[in-house]
C-alpha cells in the first residue's frame, strides 16, 4: 500500500466537504474535490467521482444546498453551499473529531510499562 | 431523528426522477472533466495528456453513477422492482406454470376471504353507541345449565333493581325484556311486531341517541304514563314511509293508543336482537316481590364509571349474587351473577365463535395444502432453473440476492392469486350471504367484502407467499454454483435437499388431507344423526302461529280460555284443517321450566327440587300433533276450570321419576311463580318429543291441560291433509272473525320451524362437505404433479436402470413404494393429529352427536386410495419409459 494515499473512513468525506464549503463559500463539485485534495497534500485518495455520492447526501440533508449557475469560464455548472443547518452539523462533527483525534494521540503516544 | 426523516423522503422523491438526475450528474461530471482538463493543461500538459490524466482522477465514471444513484436513492426498492420485473417476465413466459399457481393460491385465498366475511361480520363487527367496552352486559348463571348456554341467562326483576340501587361500580344500569311481541296497528292493519320493553336509560346506557325525536323520560316507566313508543329505522322505513312527521303521531299498540315519540337510526343494531319498537319497561307490583325472583325476563346492561374496571364489577357483582342467595335460598340458591362487556357478550351470545373456529380452521388447511402445491410448483420450476441460478450466482449474485428474487417471484404469484381470490371471494360472499339468511338475527348481519376481508386476504396472500417460496428458494440457493453449472445439461437426479423437501411436501399434504377429511367427516355424520333423528311427533303437513293476546281486552285467564276455545272452534270450520290444537310452546322448538315435587315422596328443599319440561295444551294436542298416547287418557272436554288438576306426562319422565313403574293416579305440583301450587293427578303417558329439534335429548315432560292454566300467549297448530300453506288466508279470515285486532305472528308449517331452527347447521355441513372435497381435490393434484415431477427428474435414472436390465415392474414397484412410504407417513400423522376430533367438538358444541369411529376408516381408506392412484399414474408412466429415445434426448 503506497505510503502517501489515505482511505478514507465513513463520514469523513462528508466532514471535510462541509468544512471546505464553510471556508470557502459557493464552490462546484470540482472545485470542492482539489481544494481537499490541495489541503490534504494530496495524501487523501479521493476517487473524484465518489465526491457527488458525498454531494447528494449531505443535500438529502438539508446541510449543503445547491444552485445551477455559470463557472468562470463560462460553463453551466453547479454550485454548492453550506446550509445554517449544515455549519450547526460541522461544529458538532468537528468538536468530535478533535475530541476522538486527541484520545487517539493520547492512546497511541502510550509509553510501554514494565514490560 | 429528523433529518433521517428528511434524508428518507428525499430519497423516496429521488427515485421518481430517476432519469433526471442522472443527466444532472453527467452534465455536473463532463464540466468537472472540463475543468480538470484545463487546469492540466495550465500546468503544461499537452490536450491528450490533459484528458488522460483527467479522466484517471475522475475515476470510473460508471462506479461514480452507481454509487451516487446508491447514495440518493432507497437500494431496497430498487432491488425489489429489478426483482419484480425480472420476475415478471419469468411468468409470462411460463404462462401454463403461472395459470396453475395463480389458481391453486386463488382458490385457497377464495375461500379464506369468504368464511372471513362471517367473522368479520359476526365478531368483529363493533356494537353501535359510544365506548361500547365500557358498557357491561349482566347476566345470571343457571345451576341447571341451560339449553344452550349457562351463563348468559336473563336477570329477574328484584335482582336488577336491588344491583341498581346498591351498586357502585356503574354509572347507570339499565334493563330490557327483549322478548316480546306488540301487536301494531296503523291505518287499519295490525301486524305482531317483535318488541322491547327497555327502562327509561337504556338508550343512554349502550350510548345511542334517536335519529328523530327523543328517548324515554324516567316518569314513563310508571304504568298510565307509558303509552309511548320507540320506532327502529326498518319499522319506520318498511310501514312509515320514512315519515318525519310520525314523530308525535298516535299509533294503536296492543289497542291502546300510543304516541311514537322517536326513531333509532338505521345503524342501532346488537347482534342476536332484533326488537322493532320499544316501549317503556313497567314493574308492577308483583314484579318486585320475591315470588319474583324465579322470574327472569331481563337483558340487563350497565355503563361502568369512568374510573371502574370489569374486575371491579364482577367482585361486587359476585358479592351481590352471594347475599342473594343467603337471603333467598328457594329461589337463588345455586344460582350466580356474570359480567361481560358488551361485544364480548354480544359475541359470546350469539354462539357463532365455535363454529367460525372450525370452518377457519378447515379454509385454513386448504389454504394450507394449496401452498404445499404451489411450493411443490416452484420446487420444479426451480428445478429446471438451476443453471439460469448457477449462472447468476457465478457472475456474482449473493445468495441473500437469490433467495430475495425467488421470494419476490413467490410474492407476484401470492399477490396475483390474492387478487384472483378476492375476485372469487366477491361471489362467494354474495352466496355465503344468500344462503345465511336463516334467521332474522343472523339475516340481520351483512356480510359484504369490507375492509376486514381485504386486509385479512393481503396477509393471508403475504403468508402464503412465504409459505410457498421461502423453503424451495433457500434450497435452491443453497445449491453449488459448480456441479450446477455442470450437472443441469445432464439432467441427472436432483439434489438431495430437493427430493426431502419434495417427500416432506407430500407426507404433509396427505397428513392434512386426512386431518380435514377425518373432523368433517365427523362433523357431517353428527350433523347428519341430529337430522334423522326422530323427532317424536310428525312434522309434516302440520300448520302453525303464534298469537299473544292483549291484555286490554283478554286480562282475565277466563277470557284468554273463552277466546282460545273459540278461537279452535272457528278454526277446525276451515276446510282441510283435520284437527287443531293450542299449545304454550311448539313441540321441539322451545320450552318453559318448572320445578315440581310429587306427593308422597321426602319433601325435598325448593332449590333441590328436580325441573320438568311444561306444556300447556289444548284437548286436541297429541292427536294433532300425532304423539301416541302410551297409557292412560288423553285430556277430555271435562277437564275444565272446575274439574281437579290433571296432567299427562312422557315417557322419560315415568323412566326418570317412577323407574318406568305406571305413574297413572299419582299427584305431583308444579310451582309455577305467581301461582299458588295445586296438586294435579297424572292420567296419561304420552311418547317422547325432542326437547328441541337440534338437541339430542329428550327430557321429561310434563303436559297441563290449557283451560285449567289460559295463557296469554300461545302457538296454534293445524293438521291438515293439504298442503299446510293452502291453509294459511282461511286461517287469517278465521282469526279476524274472532278479532279484528289481533294478528297472527309467524304463520308458517311445522317443517319450516324446524328448518328455521336448523338452517345455520345444513349450510355448516355443506361448506364443510364443500371444503373436503376441494382439500381432498388440491391434495390429489399436489401429490400427483410433485410424484409425477420426481418421476420426470429420474427419467435419465430409470432410463440407465431399464437399460441394465431392470424390469418394467420393478420400475413401477420402485415408484410406488416411495409414494407408499409417504402415503403411510403421513395417514400416520394425519390419524395421530384427528384422534383427539371428538373430544374437541363435544367440548365446543353442545350435546354433539358421539364420533361415530366409521368415519376414520372411511376417510383413512378414500386418502390412501387416493394417494395411491395420485402415484400409480406417474409409476406407470416411468415404467413405459424408452431407455434408448431417453438416454439420446439427453
Amino acid at each position: 500500500m503506497a505510503e502517501s494515499k489515505l482511505d478514507l473512513l465513513q463520514g469523513t468525506l462528508d466532514l471535510m466537504v462541509l468544512q471546505t464549503l464553510a471556508a470557502m463559500g459557493t464552490l462546484h463539485g470540482y472545485g470542492i474535490a482539489r481544494r481537499i485534495e490541495q489541503v490534504s497534500q494530496d495524501m487523501v485518495l479521493l476517487n473524484q467521482g465518489t465526491i457527488y455520492a458525498s454531494l447528494v447526501r449531505l443535500q438529502h440533508r438539508g446541510w449543503i444546498s445547491a444552485a445551477w449557475g455559470t463557472s468562470a469560464n463560462n460553463r453551466k455548472a453547479k454550485f454548492y453551499s453550506i446550509t445554517k443547518k449544515g455549519r450547526k452539523r460541522l461544529a458538532e462533527d468537528a468538536a468530535y473529531w478533535e475530541r476522538l483525534a486527541g484520545v487517539m494521540g493520547r492512546v497511541l503516544s502510550m509509553e510501554g510499562e514494565g514490560e | 431523528m429528523i433529518d433521517r426523516m428528511q434524508e428518507f423522503f428525499q430519497r423516496l422523491l429521488s427515485m421518481f426522477r430517476h432519469d433526471e438526475l442522472d443527466r444532472e450528474l453527467d452534465a455536473e461530471m463532463a464540466e468537472h472533466l472540463a475543468l480538470a482538463i484545463d487546469e492540466n493543461q495550465e500546468r503544461g500538459l499537452s490536450p491528450e495528456e490533459a484528458r488522460r490524466e483527467a479522466l484517471i482522477q475522475l475515476g470510473g465514471r460508471t462506479q461514480a453513477r452507481e454509487r451516487h444513484r446508491e447514495a440518493r436513492g432507497l437500494q431496497v426498492i430498487d432491488t425489489f422492482l429489478q426483482d419484480l420485473r425480472y420476475g415478471l417476465r419469468g411468468l409470462v413466459k411460463n404462462p401454463g406454470f403461472t395459470a396453475a399457481a395463480v389458481l391453486t393460491l386463488a382458490l385457497g385465498i377464495a375461500v379464506n376471504a369468504s368464511m372471513f366475511s362471517m367473522v368479520s361480520g359476526f365478531l368483529l363487527r363493533r356494537p353501535p353507541g359510544r365506548e361500547p367496552e365500557r358498557v357491561l352486559a349482566i347476566t345470571s348463571i343457571n345451576p341447571a345449565g341451560g339449553l344452550f348456554l349457562a351463563d348468559v341467562a336473563l336477570v329477574s326483576p328484584p335482582n336488577y333493581l336491588v344491583w341498581r340501587s346498591t351498586t357502585d361500580v356503574f354509572e347507570s344500569m339499565a334493563a330490557a325484556d327483549e322478548n316480546r311481541t306488540a301487536n301494531l296497528t296503523w291505518h287499519g292493519q295490525t301486524q305482531a311486531v317483535p318488541a322491547a320493553a327497555v327502562s327509561a336509560d337504556y338508550f343512554a346506557v349502550l350510548g345511542v341517541t334517536p335519529e328523530l325525536g327523543r328517548a324515554f323520560y324516567k316518569e314513563e316507566e310508571q304504568a298510565g304514563r307509558d303509552h309511548v313508543i320507540i320506532l327502529s329505522h326498518d319499522l319506520w322505513d318498511r310501514d312509515f314511509g320514512s315519515d318525519p312527521s310520525v314523530v308525535g303521531r298516535t299509533v294503536r299498540i296492543n289497542r291502546e293508543d300510543c304516541a311514537v315519540i322517536g326513531i333509532m337510526p338505521a345503524n342501532f343494531r346488537m347482534m342476536g336482537f332484533t326488537p322493532q319498537l320499544w316501549t317503556p319497561l313497567v314493574f308492577s307490583a308483583t314484579d318486585i316481590t320475591p315470588a319474583a325472583r324465579k322470574y327472569r325476563s331481563l337483558n340487563v346492561f350497565a355503563r361502568l364509571k369512568p374510573a371502574a374496571t370489569l374486575e371491579q364489577a364482577r367482585t361486587e357483582l359476585k358479592m351481590m349474587g352471594r347475599r342473594a342467595e343467603e337471603d333467598f335460598p328457594d329461589a337463588e340458591k345455586g344460582w350466580g351473577v356474570a359480567a361481560r362487556t358488551l361485544p364480548d357478550f354480544l359475541v359470546y351470545s350469539f354462539g357463532i365463535r365455535n363454529p367460525l373456529i372450525v370452518i377457519m380452521t378447515v379454509v385454513g388447511f386448504v389454504l394450507l395444502i394449496a401452498c404445499a402445491n404451489v411450493a411443490g410448483l416452484l420446487l420444479a420450476r426451480a428445478g429446471t432453473r438451476r443453471k439460469e441460478l448457477a449462472i447468476r450466482m457465478s457472475l456474482g449474485a449473493s445468495r441473500r440476492r437469490i433467495i430475495r428474487q425467488l421470494l419476490t417471484e413467490g410474492l407476484m404469484i401470492a399477490l396475483l392469486g390474492g387478487g384472483g381470490g378476492l375476485l372469487l371471494a366477491y361471489w362467494g360472499i354474495k352466496f355465503l350471504a344468500a344462503g345465511m339468511q336463516f334467521n332474522e338475527a343472523v339475516s340481520a348481519v351483512p356480510l359484504t367484502l369490507d375492509t376486514n376481508v381485504l386486509l385479512f386476504s393481503l396477509a393471508v396472500s403475504l403468508l402464503s407467499a412465504i409459505l410457498c417460496s421461502l423453503a424451495p428458494a433457500v434450497s435452491a440457493s443453497r445449491a453449488n454454483v459448480n456441479s450446477n453449472l455442470q450437472s443441469a445439461s445432464r439432467g441427472a437426479t436432483s439434489g438431495r435437499s430437493h427430493s426431502r423437501f419434495r417427500r416432506v411436501l407430500v407426507t404433509g399434504e396427505i397428513a392434512a388431507a386426512l386431518f380435514l377429511l377425518t373432523g368433517c367427516g365427523l362433523l357431517l355424520r353428527a350433523v347428519y344423526m341430529i337430522e334423522h333423528q326422530m323427532m317424536g311427533f310428525r312434522v309434516e303437513r302440520l300448520l302453525t302461529a303464534g298469537l299473544t293476546l292483549d291484555t286490554a281486552h283478554y286480562k282475565r285467564p277466563e277470557q284468554q280460555a273463552v277466546f282460545t276455545q273459540e278461537l279452535i272452534r272457528a278454526v277446525q270450520k276451515i276446510p282441510g284443517a283435520e284437527s287443531v290444537a293450542a299449545t304454550s310452546d311448539l313441540p321441539a322448538s322451545g320450552f318453559n321450566r318448572t320445578t315440581f315435587q310429587i306427593k308422597g315422596e321426602r319433601e325435598s328443599r325448593a332449590s333441590q327440587r328436580p325441573s320438568v319440561l311444561d306444556f300447556l295444551v289444548t284437548a286436541d294436542f297429541f292427536r294433532t300433533a300425532e304423539v301416541p298416547l302410551l297409557h292412560g287418557r288423553s285430556f277430555a272436554e271435562s277437564d275444565n276450570d272446575s274439574a281437579p288438576r290433571v296432567v299427562v306426562v312422557n315417557q322419560e319422565f315415568a323412566h326418570r321419576y317412577f323407574k318406568d313403574q305406571d305413574p297413572l293416579g299419582k299427584q305431583i305440583q308444579l310451582e309455577v311463580s305467581g301461582l299458588t301450587p295445586v296438586w294435579s293427578e297424572i292420567v296419561g303417558v304420552v311418547g317422547n318429543v325432542k326437547t328441541y329439534s337440534e338437541d339430542t335429548r329428550y327430557d321429561p315432560a310434563v303436559y297441563e291441560a290449557y283451560v285449567q292454566r289460559p295463557l296469554p300467549y300461545f302457538s296454534l297448530m293445524i293438521r291438515t291433509s293439504a298442503d299446510p300453506n293452502s291453509l294459511i288466508p282461511e286461517l287469517r279470515k278465521a282469526v279476524a272473525q274472532t278479532d279484528v285486532e289481533l294478528p297472527l305472528a309467524r304463520v308458517m308449517s311445522m317443517s319450516t320451524v324446524i328448518d328455521l331452527q336448523k338452517g345455520g347447521d345444513v349450510l355448516f355441513a355443506q361448506m364443510l362437505a364443500a371444503f373436503a372435497v376441494l382439500a381432498l381435490t388440491l391434495a390429489a393434484i399436489g401429490i400427483y404433479g410433485l410424484i409425477s415431477y420426481s418421476v420426470g427428474q429420474r427419467t435419465h435414472e430409470i432410463a440407465i436402470r431399464m437399460a441394465l436390465g431392470a424390469q418394467a415392474r420393478a420400475v413401477r414397484r420402485m415408484v410406488l413404494r416411495e409414494g407408499f412410504k409417504m402415503a403411510a407417513i403421513g395417514t400416520t400423522i394425519g390419524l395421530a393429529l384427528a384422534l383427539p376430533l371428538p373430544r374437541v367438538f363435544t367440548a365446543m358444541f353442545n350435546d354433539l352427536p358421539a364420533g361415530d369411529p366409521r368415519a376414520y376408516v372411511i376417510v383413512l381408506v378414500v386418502t390412501v386410495a387416493v394417494a395411491v392412484l395420485a402415484t400409480y399414474i406417474p409409476a406407470r408412466r416411468a415404467s413405459r419409459i424408452d431407455p434408448i429415445s431417453a438416454l439420446h434426448s439427453e
